[in-house]
This record gives C-alpha cells, structure tokens and sequence, in this order.
C-alpha cells in the first residue's frame, strides 16, 4: 500500500565519443510493484551539443507506483544511441541503476557499456556503422552471467531523481 | 734450426715431465677435476650450444683458403676475448710485438716440422694409441688451472684445446712417435674409460643428459676431424703448417696469461694435450640409452595385462548402455601411454573394464570432475546473444503506431500435416476386413515387439547377470571382488529371478502373439474359401528359418539346466532356511512339551497319594490350561527339494513358452499381394456393399480453439479403408494455442454429412520445429451406431462370425489418423513459436516481458511423483548424458533428503515481505481511481483531482463504470425495442470502443509538427507581401474575414470555447392563414421534397385568397439556437423574407472536460436552428380592460429547423452559406406566400443565411497517418497513390479519391464497391412502368437508413467503408454507405450512375451520386433522399472533385468545380482525368459487394408495438418537459392524426392528402390549432425525443391548451424502419 513518487529527469550525458545522442529509457519493476500512472518507458530526443561535451536532454519522468513489498525495487535501464550525419542511429552504451530509495533529491550518474564484437564486428562498425547489440535488452538489468560478454566502455547518463515516499513507516520501514 | 729443435726439444720434455706430475696427481685430481669439469659443463652449456661450430670453423675454414686472414681472424678474437681483465696496456703491446717475431720465426720451423711429420706420419697412422694419455693431459691441465678455465668461457676452451691438442700431436708425432709410453692404457681400455667413467653417475648422467651428449658430441667431433686431418694428413702441408702457426700464436697468447696467474712459468707445451675427438658409436649410444632410459613400446598391450586377473574386458555398449563418444587419439599415442602406466603405476585404477584408458568423464558422478571448457561462441547463453545490427535510418513509420502494442505483431506458425486415415473399423466393413484389420493390428503389434525385442534384451541381461554373479562367486580371485558382498550376491539372484520371469512372460508372449496371428489368418483363409470372394489383399506368409538343431538343442539343454541350477539354489536356501525355522521351531516345541512333563511331573509327585477324581480333575484342568496357553504345534520338517520334480516343471514351461529345439523359426510377414475379387463376381450384398464404400468419401476438419480454421478435401473412402490427404495447413498465430482438434467428417453420397469423430491433438513442444516432427498416428473411435443392409458388418451392431451366430462381436468405428504437428521455422531458422515461450526481441517488448510468468509459462510438468515413476519404470540409462537432469531430479526426489515442493516460485520470499495482500491492494479505491485515470476510461480521463486518502473517495464514483462493465455484455432492448437493433449498436458500440482504445495508444505518439511550432522563417517572398500591405487600404470597401490564429487543445477548460452563430437572413418562410380561411380549400402545402417532378417543373400554388390585405404581417419570425441545451434567440423580425444580422454565442462545453482533439472529435452534439413564429394572441377576456394593459400571449410556432452537426463546424473550421430549413410537409395554419418572385417560386423552400465558427479556432484532428494493409496489386495501389499525388498537385482542394478502408482495415480500390444490386422487390412491383418513381422510392427507402457519421464512431480518424450488406446489416452509416447503396440500386435499375465525391453544405467533404437520364443530370443526396438538377441554384452540393464509376474513376480538371459550372460528360480526357486509361488499362476487379442482397420482410407487429411504445414515450416525455402545468391530449385529434400520417409515407411527405387535411380543420373546427409532422429515420429513441423537444411545442403555457401527439412507423425490409411523428397544439377557440 505503500507509494513512490519517481520524479526527475534525465540530464543528459558526458563520455560518449559520438555526438548526437539519444537515450530510450525504461523502468522496471517486481512483480509487487503497479504503476498507478506516468508511463514506464520513453525516448529523448536527439541532442548534438553545440558547446561542450555533455549532451542534454532533460527528459522528465513521473511516475507513481504503489507497492506492497520492497521487493523489485524499481531499476532504470537506458539505452544511449548516437545518430551519425546520415541520420541512422546506432548504439551507445546500455546502462542500468537502481532508483534511490530514500526520500529526496538524486543526482545519479548511470555509466554505460556496449558489446564488443568480434574483431569483424568492430571493423564494420569503424567503417559503416551500426554494431552488435544485445539480442535481449533484459540482460542489461537481469541477474545473468555475463562473463561471456566482451564490452568497452561508453560514456555516463546523468539523472536526476526525486523521490517520495509515503505509507513505508506504517509497514515498518524506515526511511 | 736449432733454436726451433730446442724449443720442441724443450716442449716435449716439459710434456713428459707434466705427465709425469700428473701420474702422480691423478688420483688426488681425478676427482675434483670430475666436479670442475662438470661445473665447466654446466656453465659452457648454454654458450655451448650458440657457439658449438665456431671451433671448427676457425680451424678448419680459415686453414682452407687464407691461413694469413684467418691467422689475423684468430689473432684478433683471441686478443679481444682471452686476454685477463688485469694485465697492463704495455703487456699487451709487448704481446704484441713479440707476437709477430715470433711469427715469422714459427713459421719457418712449422713447415720443417710439418715436413718431417709428414714423413713420419704416413707409415703409422696409431691414433688410438695416443688418445688417453693426451686426454689426461687434458685434465691434468684443467686440473692445475682451474681458475683460469673458470674464466674462459667454453668456447674458448674448446677452441683452444683443439689448437692444443693439434699442436701436441704435431709435437708428438715429430718426437714420440714410435714410444709407446709404458703404462698407457690400450684402446680398449680409453674405451672402457668413456663407459666406464660415466656409468656410475647415472643420476648425473640423468640431471643433464643434454649437455653430457653435447658433450660428447664435442668430442666426438673433435674425434673425426682428428681422423680427418689424418687421414688427409699427408696432402695439404698448408694445413698442418697453418696448425702449428696457430699453435704457436695460442702459445704466444696463453702463455703470458698463464704465467701471469699461476706464477708457475711453464712453457704453453705442458697445458697442451692433444686428444682425439671422443667417439661413440650409435649402437652404443643406443644400449647405454636404452639402460638408462625408457622408452614404452609402441606395440599394444595385450589385455591381460590391463585387467585384473581372471576378468574378461566387458563392453558396456554392447549390453546397451550409454557410452560416449571417445575423443580421437591416435592409436600409437594410447599405446604408449598404457606401456608407460603399466610400468609405471601398475595400478589399474587407469583402465576401464573394456581394458582401454578411461577417456570420458564418469557421467554417473553428481559433479564434473572436470571443469566446464569454455568452448565457442555457439555456447554463449541466450540472452547474452548479441546481434550486428545495421544502423538505420529512424523511420517515423506510420503504421507502428497503428497496432498499438509497440512490437510488429509476429506471426506464428503451426503446421497441421494430415497425411492419412486409416479405418480400423467402419461400418462398411465385410467380415473379411474386420479380420484383415485385428490381422494387420496384430501384425503391427509384432512388428513393434520385433523391434523392441525384449526377450533377447532380457536373455541377454541374465546371461550378463548369471556372468557377474559367476564371477563374484568365483573363490579363485576373491581379492579381485572386494565389493561384492553376501548382500549383493543375493541382490543379483533375486534380480536374475526376476529378469527370468520377465523374460519367460516376454517368450511366452512373443509365442502367443505369433500364434494368434497364424489363428486369425487361418480364420480368414477359411472365410474367404466359404464367401468365395476375397475382398482384402492381405496375404500372410510364415517363412520358416532353419536352426541348427543340435546347437539349438544344446543351447534350450544348457538353458534349462542353468536354469534349474538356479531354481535349486533358489529352493537349496530356501529349504534351509525353513529348516532352520523349523529347527527354532522344534526347539521351542521340544521347550515347552519338556516343560509340560516338568510340570506334570511336578503334580504327579505333589499329589502321588490324592484320589482318582481329584487327578482326573486336576489333568482336566490342566488340559484346560494347556488349552488356555497356545500350545506350539509340532512343527512339520520341511521338504527337501525334489530335483527331478523342478526338472520337470522348468521343462514344461520351457516346452510351453519356447520354442522347441529344432523347430524352425517362423517369421509372419503380411504383404499386400494379394488379389480382390473383381465386383463382377461377387454375389449382391457384397456389390452392394462395394458401391456403398464409393459413395462415401472422408474430409477432416482442422479446428483451432475449437474454431475451424480449415479442412481437407473431401476423399473417397478407398476400399481399403485409407484415406490419403497428404495436406499440410498452415495456421498463422498469434497466441500459444489452447487445442487443437481434428475432426472427422464422413459424406455418404450426397445425402449429408456425418460427424464421425473428434481427434484431439496435442499441441506440440517447443522443440518440435517442421522437418524434425515425427508423423504419429492419433486413434479415434466413434460411438455411433450404423446397421447396413448389406455385407457390411455396421458399426456398434453385434455380428459374428460363425454360423449359428454364436461369439459375437460389437465393434465401434474407428481408425487412425496420421498427422503430424510442429511449428514453421522463419525465413532466419528461428521457430515461429508464440512467446509463451520464446522471448522477443527488442526493447519495448523486452520491458512489456519482463513480467516473468508469462515467459516461463504454466505447461511444465511438474509433478514430481509421477515423473519420478515414470523414470523408474521406463529404466533409463543412468549413464547417459541426455537422461542427466533427470536421473538428478530423480535422485533428489526419490532420496526424499531434500524437499521438493510441488510448486514453483519465482520470487521466492515474496510473499513473507509483502506489506499487503493482494486483495487489500486491489481494494484501495485511490489506487483504483489512479489507475482508470491513467488508463484513460472514459469515465474517469479527466478526473482532476484524486483524494489523498481512501476515506475520502466515494463509493458512487464507480457506480457508473461498474454499470458500464457490467453491461458490456447484456444487450437490453428498453432503449432499443427491437433486439435486432439493440444487437447492433451492440456492435457498434464494441468497435467504437476497439477503434477509440486503439487510437487513445496512437494518440500518445508524437510527430514533430505536433510538438514544435516552428516560425517560418521570413523570406523574400513573405517580406515583399508584407510590403504590400502597407500600400493596402486600411478599410478596405469588401472586408474579407482574416485567418485567426489556431488554438491546439490542449490548455483549454470549459467556457474557453464558444460557439459563434451569426444569423443573417432567411427567404420564404411560410406565413400564417389567416384563422378565417380555416374553412376554405387550403392551397398546396409546401414541399419538402423539392423538384419531386423535375420533368414537370411548375407546381403552381392554388390561386391566393385575396382575402389578406398585403400589408398585413403574416409572419414575425425568429431564431433560435440550440446547443447542449443551451438556448439562444435572435429579435423578431417581420416579414416572410427576414432580416435579422445578429450574432449569438454559445458557450461549448466538452464531454467530461476533455478538451482533446480526440474527445472534441467525438462530440456527438447538434447545433439546432430553429425557426419560430412569435404570434401574440390576445388574452384580453374582458373588453372592457383593453385601455389599461396590455394583455397579449406570446406563442410561438415551430415553422423548422436547420440541424448541423459540431462536427461538420469543428472539422469546417466555419461554415457559411445558404442552408434549406427543414420544414415538416405540412404545416398547419401555415402556407407559403407565393407570387411575388417568379424566379424563386421554383424552388420549394425556405432558406437560412448563416455563418458559424468557434472561438477560438481549433486546430482540427489530424486524419490517420497511417497506411493500411491491403489485399491488392502492388502496381495498382503504386498508381493509386501517383494519381492521387498528380490530383492534388494540380487542385489541392478537391477530393479525390481511389481507395477506401473496409470495415477490418484494409484499402480496398474504390470501384469494388460499386456493382449493380437488387432493391427490395417490392419497390420494383411498385411502379412498373414509372422508372422515375421507382428510382425515388429507393432514394427514399436509402435515405431512411439512419445516418451516423464515421467521423463520430471513428473518432474522426479514418473513414470506414462498410459494403452494402454490411451497411444494411448494421443499419448505420455515413454519406459513403448511402451513397454507394444508392448507386448501386440505380445501377441496377439500369440507369447510368456514378458517386461523386465533393463538398456540400453543410457535410463539408461528402458523396453523392450522379445519374444520367436521356438529356440531363439528376444530382441525389443520398442521406436525406432529395434529387436536384444540375442546374439547380440550391443544390447543396457545392463542388466536385472527382467520379466514380464501377469500372474507373475520374478526376474533375475542369476550372470549376461547381455543378452549375461543369460538364459531366466522362468520355472527354480534357475535362475527366481517368485512372485507368490506355496505359493502364482496368484490370477487371472484382467487387467486394455480394452477388445479391437478400431481403427479409419487418415484422409489421413489432412495427406496430413499436409504435405504441414510442407514442408513449413521448408523451411520458412532454409531460416531463411541461413540470408546471397540466398536459391534456386531445385523443380525438390524435386519432385522426394516426388516420393521416399513413398517407404522408406513402406519399412521402409530398402529395398530402388535402380533403383529408380539410377535414382535419373542419373537424377541429373550434381549435385554434398549431402543428406539424415530423419525419425521421428510425434508429434509437433518444433523437426522436431530442426532436421533439427542439420543436418546443411542449412550451406553450396557455393554461388550456391540449395536446395531441400521433406515431406512425411504416416498416421497409430489412428492418428499416420510417417514422413519423405529429405533434399539435391545440387552443380552444372561445
């Protein structure tokens, strides 16, 4: 019966050696969690920064969950994709982090990673673009081995997240 | 000469002198000398090997070509690398000097050396003989100097003992030659010191048995070159010459170093030893190695060896278990290694019991012993899977957005292969065939047991068995078989008695089953011999395999003798063990009769004396007693076993159960070679029952949850009773299928067709993918009871074989069908299976997935009990891998240590850590309001503010949405009254909702242009336009209304909207007769269908009554606006041509305070315009009062109305022009002023000027983007789409149209809509020589059909097509529906007739249809059934943009599109562009409209009751409106309005009957009377009500007024319902 309030924004982010970035976000949550309104997943637009290096989307989200246990506290996955000249879009980086679970205001910086590729894969997407992605975008915020997985670094997702609680204390959770 | 034979001189004696010293060291040196040397060794060892040629390179190239060069060569690397670290700059110089004096001098004395050397040296060539001393030389001379030679490195050392050693010999050879020194070892003996030296080190020799053969290598090279160069000794002076030099020089170098370090002084000659390079030959080296090494042999180890003694290899492949496959290794490598172990661990833990290395993992142990190899990339984990994806360009599709959920609808695939049928009974069948079928099912059945062959299996486990427990028994090798205990021993007898019983069951069966095939043949043969016909070609041949009787005798000999040796031992302990029973028994026995004599002794001696009675007494009681305790019974002894007896038992079941010895082995096989007797020579009821198997023919229906989705051809029923389809059905899927069902289907003639069976199919694994799955047969049977009349048996009838109808027979039908279900595999390889357990792919449906239930599925076998019986009956291999998660959860579940839930969880402790239930969640009523306003649920979209705590919420704001829930599915007729309308708008309502849910999804996604208000950036062109407008008048002479700034609808509230109506003019209004004229003959009433005879133009009013003075106001008109029950009226005005010229504002309020475009689309409200009459009556009763009030009553009278739609005003934006009111056929009281213009006295009608926009200007929906999947050519919908781009470049605002959207969303080429189909036929009967009015009935019965725009029930989103049946089944429908009904009905008609698409007032864009009569063009709206020329000023339609005709379509590229202005005349290209034309010539498409529509007659009944309802209705209503004041109906008027309304539908509102309508007036003469009929089509009640109130006859106030009110439906077929409504108000006159 408890409520959490996510509300903030995606700031942007830093570290990508492409420009003109785009995120598509998602929450996710255990099964004890509904949403009770605002919607669960989205795209930003694209940004190409004029000045500096951060690209900003401030991309709000609001949502409003009500729970009945603290399991499967909700999780951001994000994915950052770069839109080259031509306008085709290719992937940045996956990302993934927890939503805060105290009460307040959150700067999160959510670093990112991509798939490797063999060395073909790479080549190609030196040359003409595109890359490997994962076949299941859940592994980016599912408990799976991923020791297999050859990955190079991407940049950071900056977000800012607010968070309100209510009725936790009458279950005997502080917070 | 002399100085140099002195110095040799002096050498040799130094040497011999050396010598002499180190006899005398040698043993003291010998040994530190061996560890020096080994030291050397190890530390020349890796220069060694770099540097191991330079030696002999040094010596030997240099002295071939250039003894000067390579002296220098020598000088110089001796001078660099030998020299000490210590000795001074002018040493060196010295060294230096002397060196070449010395040079010069050596030379000479070298080559008088080498002369007489050479001459020496030929005759006795003994270099054997030299070797060991020079060798000790050698050491001795390492020996003294070891420091040294500690700094030499070894090349140095090499280099420089082979110039030694040269330089020796040469010496020696010139002194010593002949000497043989005294004390020398021989040859044999320097041999003997190599091996000898060596051997007693051998785990030296084994530390560094690289660098000892090096080692040796060096030597022995030093060895040969030795020979060589004396062997070519004699020839090259030079060379020798070139030694000695070299000699010297090395004298010349070490000589100072020497005598530097050891201060000893001695000339070089004594650390000079020459030596023979070491030699030893391969033989030898070979034997030395051989013991000193081990190399295993290659040659395979003979088994024996590998196995424990007495123990035969064992293959456990060939007893059936699982083996793996072996990894390669070469045959060779696996010797070797079994060679090495042998020897080396003799322990045998290393071979398996086949005698061969274990290779492969021990599949039984619960964990790998090896690690798990990371093998390659196909071994990567599913989801870790990643895919090169190309980058692509960001389409904004269009059609993603349509279907809503954001993942492409996948479609799946399961094939349904339906080979064949096979009938394992029919009723057709003759006698012969039911034996035919039980022969082939039990040939089949043996088939199956052949191949199973469990006998042999079992045979051959015994055998397997009887070997092991053979073994354990053996007492020659107990210590070989530790493990097996008494206990296993006992474990194995009883499981070989078991396997024995099972394997005597399985012979006997085998033997049965062989001889109850050969019965039933026979029986067969035996029938076919007394019917004399044969009706199968079954043919059974036993072939008879011949056995070797006397092995086979010997074979069932030992067997049974095995056998019985067991059955003794069995019987052996058995026996014993009830002996020892019995012997425990006995002794108890024995105990207590001891005991009893005891005791009766005991009584015996107490009493000896006591009387006979007493005794007798006392033994009766004690008789008593032993009764009372149980007495053991005697035990019996147990029979010891009779041998002969059990002989005889296993005998006879053997003779029983087997085969004897010495039968041949019979071998059943069924052909089918037989042959039918023809039809010709079978007796009747046989060819009766042959034609009757023709006549029948099969088809199996496939039916997907419990839906048919296809079915097989129908096929004869052959006479075998097969059936071959061989069909494979492809059934696209969407979700995981629930079942799946086949269906028999049996068609006897043409008679009709039987349900034979249902055949339910399992739907199948994941894993089973088309090209992997097995054709299996599914048996079905049928409980039907069929008696034949001929040969044929019947099915579920009792029959027999015999003759006296005995042993019989009920047989049901039944068959098999072959089939085959999987799933289709994907262009890509990926199996078409529905996600219930296959994941998407992709983000959105990744996250819309994550919710895991639903992707791990419920149809997992999960009880565990049974899987674990299941398992251990069917004895699986434990050894095999494929059977390893099983045998583990088997073990788990049998072992019972760890618990097993019968569940499964997937977020295990969710449950403890919940906060809440469920139910208690679900019951929060903020939560729910949050949810539903979330969803968007009409109810609840726009709820603002949601209450903090649930206390606060009411119960009843769910009220009306459970009600809606609750009612979705009940249809209930109170608003509806007929059901079959109710069932309709049923329908309707449930599309609209799946249309408006489908669009309430698409409205969240977002174009640009929805997002971004983009200023255009001002160019050239805009900034010249605005410099002309400063040069524009300010006040311009015509003003021109100015494009306002559009609002999007977003921040929008209530009252932010009005409505602005701006009233102008209106022409023609009826005018009032004067009450005086009530008695005369009215003049014709006005029409509401004008031009009702366009051929006869001129309706001519009667003659006016002059009675009227022309300047008397008949008429004071008014307006009044309705909308959403707000209600606005303009002044009054007088006069029949009104001026009014006012503005009127409504406000507008959106449904539930929705302001979006969605919701303002669907807003369903009319904007009434209605026109009164304002007629002031005198109230005065009293004369007398007149002068002091005024005393009037203001009544008004509804003359019409003009009803326009907000959606046309929101879609219009603004709607101006000239609209016809609609004004009922009669009016009572009223007629029209005719006369003054002749021009407008053609026109029937009054006329409203209006203009209506909102405030502010909305931003109308945008119409779908969105491109529909379609049904048609490629090319075509290509050619469409260039017409259309062609058209609206060159006229941009004319409609132009070529497809349309059916009713399930595809585009379908317009001109299949179109085709000639049949009006009712009455309306044919009805005029049969009057085409005319024929074509006006049918516009009349389409108009009647009720009109419900698309824009409404579609959200405004996209325009549904529905075909003719379609609209008439739902009897609803916009202008499009009409039209096509209508234009189609004239097609059929014969008349020539094409849909126009253009604009008209005030639908805005809308269809019409043109026809074609002998001169001219009648123009039809089909919604209200009025026909206009062309030519006619007031037709609505207003512009043309294109035709459609059943064959074409053309566009309008005329420069005017108004049809006063064109010519539609289609045949001329320069005004009609065509579609299809010669380029593209008309493909010839076939109609989606039906062959023909059927027509079913209305129920005049129900007509009738509904009639009455709707009367009531409305009268319930006007009571209702009228809450202040009594409502009296005059029910004699309403009977005679009832009497009249009858004749307006048949004359449709046209021809009134005016005697009747005179006598209406006469009869109501007393009245001052006010009404009028309303005509409507019939679809709800609720606009007729709304009608009626908007006439607003209900308002009269006038204390006596009465009303009256008369219903009237008139049925049409096909439900279509005319109704009329007259509503009066009558004033009592006084």
């Amino acid at each position: 019966m408890a409520e959490v309030h996510v509300i903030g924004q995606i700031r942007g982010a830093t570290g990508f050696s492409e420009s003109s970035l785009f995120c598509k976000w998602g929450v996710h949550t255990g099964a004890a969690w509904k949403l009770l309104s605002g919607v669960r997943e989205g795209q930003t637009q694209v940004d190409t920064p004029q000045i500096g290096d951060m690209a900003y989307w401030s991309h709000p989200i609001d949502l409003h969950f009500a729970t009945k246990g603290l399991q499967g506290w909700p999780r951001l996955h994000l994915q950052v994709w770069s839109q080259d000249s031509f306008g085709r879009c290719q992937l940045a980086g996956y990302g993934f982090c927890h939503v805060p679970s105290s009460p307040g205001t959150h700067q999160l910086d959510c670093p990112t990673w991509r798939p490797l590729g063999s060395w073909r894969e790479q080549l190609a997407r030196a040359f003409v673009g595109g890359g490997p992605q994962l076949l299941h975008g859940d592994t980016v915020y599912s408990g799976a081995d991923r020791y297999r997985l050859h990955t190079v670094a991407g940049g950071t997702v900056h977000l800012e997240l607010g968070l309100l609680l209510r009725h936790f204390d009458r279950y005997g959770v502080e917070c | 000469m002399n100085p140099k034979e002195e110095k040799v001189k002096i050498i040799t004696e130094e040497f011999v002198e050396n010598y002499d010293d180190s006899e005398v060291r040698r043993p003291k040196t010998s040994k530190a000398q061996k560890h020096k040397r080994k030291k050397q060794v190890q530390k020349a060892s890796p220069e060694d090997m770099v540097s191991e040629k330079s030696p002999s390179d040094s010596l030997q190239e240099p002295s071939q070509d250039d003894p000067n060069g390579s002296l220098l060569n020598v000088t110089a690397r001796r001078s660099q690398r030998s020299l000490p670290p210590t000795p001074s700059a002018s040493r060196t110089g010295f060294a230096e000097f002397s060196m070449r004096e010395r040079l010069r001098e050596k030379l000479q004395a070298a080559r008088s050396k080498a002369e007489s050397a050479l001459l020496q040296e030929i005759p006795t060539p003994r270099p054997r003989h030299l070797r060991s001393p020079r060798e000790k030389e050698s050491e001795t001379e390492l020996g003294t100097e070891p420091r040294a030679e500690v700094e030499r490195t070894q090349q140095e050392d090499d280099s420089q003992s082979n110039s030694r050693v040269k330089v020796r010999r040469s010496a020696r050879k010139i002194k010593s030659k002949t000497q043989v020194p005294p004390g020398y070892p021989s040859a044999e003996e320097a041999y003997n010191f190599f091996t000898f030296t060596f051997d007693p080190e051998p785990e030296d020799l084994e530390k560094k048995p690289k660098s000892k053969p090096r080692e040796r290598r060096n030597q022995m090279e030093e060895e040969e070159e030795e020979e060589e160069e004396e062997e070519e000794g004699q020839h090259p002076m030079q060379t020798r010459a070139n030694k000695a030099v070299t000699v010297d020089e090395e004298d010349v170098l070490g000589r100072p170093e020497e005598d530097f370090l050891l201060d000893l002084g001695p000339t070089e000659e004594d650390f000079v030893a020459v030596r023979p390079a070491e030699y030893q030959s391969v033989h030898t080296r070979l034997q030395v190695e051989d013991k000193l090494l081990f190399a295993p042999s290659k040659h395979s180890v003979p088994m024996y060896k590998k196995l424990p003694e007495n123990v035969q290899p064992r293959f456990l492949e060939d007893e059936g278990l699982y083996i793996g496959a072996r990894p390669e290794v070469p045959r060779t490598s696996q010797n070797i290694m079994e060679n090495r172990l042998l020897v080396q661990e003799p322990v045998q833990k290393w071979f398996g019991d086949d005698g061969r290395i274990l290779a492969l993992p021990n599949p039984i142990k619960p964990f790998p012993s090896r690690p798990p190899v990371p093998a390659q990339s196909q071994d990567v984990k599913r989801e870790l899977e990643t895919l090169y994806k190309k980058a692509v360009k960001y389409i904004h599709s269009t059609t993603q957005h349509m279907i809503g959920s954001g993942d492409s609808p996948v479609n799946f695939q399961l094939d349904v292969d339906i080979s064949g049928l096979i009938f394992t009974h029919h009723p057709c069948f003759s006698r012969e065939h039911v034996l035919a079928a039980k022969l082939a099912q039990l040939y089949d059945q043996y088939l199956a047991r052949r191949q199973r062959n469990k006998a042999k299996f079992l045979t051959d486990k015994l055998q397997a068995l009887r070997n092991a427990l053979q073994m354990g028994l053996n007492p020659a090798n107990p210590h070989k078989s530790p493990n097996l205990t008494p206990k296993a021993i006992s474990e194995y007898k009883s499981e070989i008695w078991q396997t024995r019983k099972l394997r005597d069951a399985e012979q006997e069966k085998d033997r049965t089953l062989l001889k109850t095939l050969i019965k039933v043949w026979k029986e067969m043969k035996s029938l076919r011999e007394f019917q004399r016909f044969t009706n199968t070609p079954l043919k059974l041949v036993l072939r008879k395999e011949k056995v070797d009787q006397k092995a086979d005798e010997e074979a069932q000999e030992a067997e049974i003798q095995a056998e019985l040796s067991e059955l003794l031992e069995e019987h052996l302990m058995e026996y014993e063990e009830q002996l020892e029973v019995y012997k425990a028994a006995q002794q108890r026995w024995k105990a207590w009769r001891k005991a009893r004599r005891a005791k009766k002794k005991k009584k015996k001696k107490k009493k000896p004396a006591e009387e006979e009675q007493p005794q007798e007494e006392e033994e009766e009681e004690e008789e008593e007693e032993e009764q009372g305790e149980e007495e053991p019974v005697k035990p019996v002894p147990p029979q010891p076993t009779n041998r002969a007896a059990l002989e005889q038992q296993v005998r006879e079941r053997a003779a029983q159960g087997r085969r004897r010895p010495g039968e041949p082995v019979l071998v059943p096989e069924l052909s089918l070679a037989g042959s039918v007797t023809p039809t010709d020579q079978c007796p009747r009821v046989e060819v009766l029952r042959r034609e009757d198997v023709k006549r029948r023919s099969v088809h199996v229906k496939v039916l997907f949850n419990h839906k048919e989705v296809s079915r097989t051809d129908s096929r004869p029923l052959g006479t075998d009773f097969r059936v071959h389809f061989g069909q494979i059905f492809n059934l696209q899927i969407f979700n995981w299928p629930e079942s799946l069902t086949l269906q028999v289907y049996e068609t006897v003639g043409h008679s009709g067709t039987s349900l034979l069976a249902e055949v339910f199919l399992p739907i199948p694994e994941t894993t089973a993918v088309t090209g992997r799955a097995v054709l299996e047969e599914v048996e079905f049977s049928s409980n039907q009871h069929v008696t034949l009349d001929h040969e044929g048996v019947g099915s579920g009838v009792p029959f027999s074989f015999e003759a006296d109808g005995s042993n019989q027979l009920i047989l049901m039908t039944s068959g098999k069908v072959a089939n085959s279900v999987s799933w289709a595999v994907g262009e890509n390889g990926i199996p078409l299976i529905p996600p219930l357990s296959q994941q998407n792919i992709g983000l959105r449906s990744a996250l819309k997935r994550a919710d895991a239930i639903s992707s791990i599925g419920t149809s997992g076998l999960t009880d565990m009990k049974k899987l674990a019986k299941w398992a251990a009956e069917s004895k699986l291999d434990p050894n095999d891998p494929n059977n390893g998660p099983l045998m583990q959860l088997i073990s788990v579940a049998t072992s019972g240590e760890s618990y097993v839930p019968d569940f499964f969880r997937l977020e295990q402790l969710q449950q403890e850590f919940n906060f809440v239930s469920d139910e208690e969640l679900n019951r929060s009523k903020r939560f729910r309001l949050l949810r539903l306003r979330s969803q968007e649920v009409p109810e609840f979209r726009n709820y603002k503010q949601v209450p903090l705590y649930d206390r606060e919420i009411l119960e009843k704001v769910f009220q009306d949405y459970e009600k809606r829930l609750r009612e979705r599915n009940v249809i209930e007729a109170k608003d509806h009254i007929d059901t079959h309308r109710a069932t309709v708008a049923k329908y309707l309502q449930q599309v609209r909702e799946s249309v408006i849910n489908r669009f309430l999804i698409a409205r969240h996604h977002f174009l640009p242009a929805d997002l971004i208000a983009e200023e255009e950036v001002p160019n050239i062109s805009i900034l010249g336009l605005s410099l002309f407008k400063l040069a524009e008048q300010k006040r311009p002479l015509r003003p021109r209304r100015k494009g306002r700034k559009k609002v999007t609808a977003q921040n929008l509230s209530d009252g932010d909207i009005k409505l602005l109506v701006n009233i102008i003019r209106a022409y023609d209004i009826p005018m009032r007769k004067p009450v005086a004229s009530k008695f005369q003959q009215q003049s014709r009433p006005s029409r509401t269908f004008i031009e009702k005879h366009p051929a006869s133009p001129a309706t001519q009013s009667p003659a006016h009554s002059t009675d009227y003075p022309l300047d008397q106001v008949r008429v004071r008109p008014f307006v009044e606006v309705s909308f959403q029950r707000t209600v606005c009226h303009t002044t009054t005005a007088e006069g029949p041509n009104p001026s009014w010229n006012e503005e009127l504002e409504l406000p507008f309020r959106a449904p539930s305070g929705d302001y979006s475009t969605t919701s303002l689309q669907s807003v369903r409200d009319d904007v009434f315009i209605n026109i009164f009459d304002e007629v002031l009556s005198d109230v005065l009763e009293d004369e007398r009062d007149r002068g002091s009030g005024l005393h009037t009553r203001i009544e008004r009278h509804w003359l019409g109305c003009v009803k326009i739609p907000f959606s046309t005003i929101y879609f219009q934006a603004r709607i101006d022009g000239t609209f016809k009111i609609d004004i009922p056929p009669v009016l009572l009281g009223y007629s029209k002023e005719r006369g003054f213009d002749s021009v407008r006295s053609l026109s029937e009608g009054s006329y409203l000027t209006l203009f209506i926009t909102m405030e502010p200007q909305l931003v109308p929906g945008e119409p779908v983007r969105e491109k529909f999947d379609s049904q048609e050519d490629e090319k075509l919908l290509h050619a469409t789409e260039k017409f259309q781009a062609e058209c609206s470049l060159k006229f941009p605002h004319r409609q132009c149209l070529t497809t349309a959207i059916n009713i399930s969303g595809k585009t379908v080429f317009i001109t299949r809509y179109l085709k000639p189909l049949n009006p009712p036929q009455e309306f044919l009967d009805a005029y049969p020589n009057n085409p005319q009015a024929t074509a006006e009935l049918v516009a009349h019965y389409v108009s009647l059909i009720p009109f419900l725009p698309d824009s409404v029930s579609f959200a405004g989103i996209c325009d549904l097509w529905s075909t003719s049946d379609q609209f008439l089944d739902l009897l609803a429908g916009d202008e499009e529906e009409h039209a096509v009904l209508l234009c189609n009905y004239f097609l059929f008609l014969g008349k020539k007739a094409w849909l126009v698409m253009g604009s008209a007032i005030p639908e805005g864009p809308t269809a019409y249809v043109l026809t074609r009569e002998q001169s001219h063009y009648l123009i039809w709206n089909p919604c209200s059934g009025h026909v206009y020329r062309q030519f006619d000023t007031f037709c609505p339609l207003k512009s043309v943009g294109c035709l459609i005709g059943p064959d074409n379509v053309w566009f309008n590229i005329q420069r005017y599109d108004s049809p006063l202005r064109i010519n539609f005349d289609v045949t001329k290209p320069k005004l009609w562009k065509s579609f299809f034309s010669r380029s593209l010539p008309y493909p010839g498409l076939s109609s989606i409209q039906p062959e023909e529509l059927r027509y079913q007659h209305t129920d005049k009944a129900a007509a009738s009751e509904l009639q009455d309802r709707i009367e009531k209705i409305l009268k319930e209503k006007i009571m209702d409106w009228r809450p202040r004041n009594l409502t009296r109906w005059n029910r004699y008027c309403t009977s005679t309005l009832r009497h009249f309304l009858p004749q307006l539908e048949r004359s449709q509102g046209g021809d009134v009957d005016e005697d009747h309508q005179a006598e209406l007036l006469r009869q109501l003469g007393d009245y001052r009377f006010s009404g009028f009929p309303l005509h409507m089509p019939y679809s709800e009640i609720k606009p007729l009500v709304e009608a009626v109130h908007s006439t607003g006859v209900h308002s009269i106030d006038i204390p006596n007024v009465e009303f009256a009110l008369a219903v009237y439906v008139h049925p049409y077929p096909r439900n279509v319902l005319s109704v009329w409504i007259y509503v009066a108000s009558l004033i009592r006159n006084r």
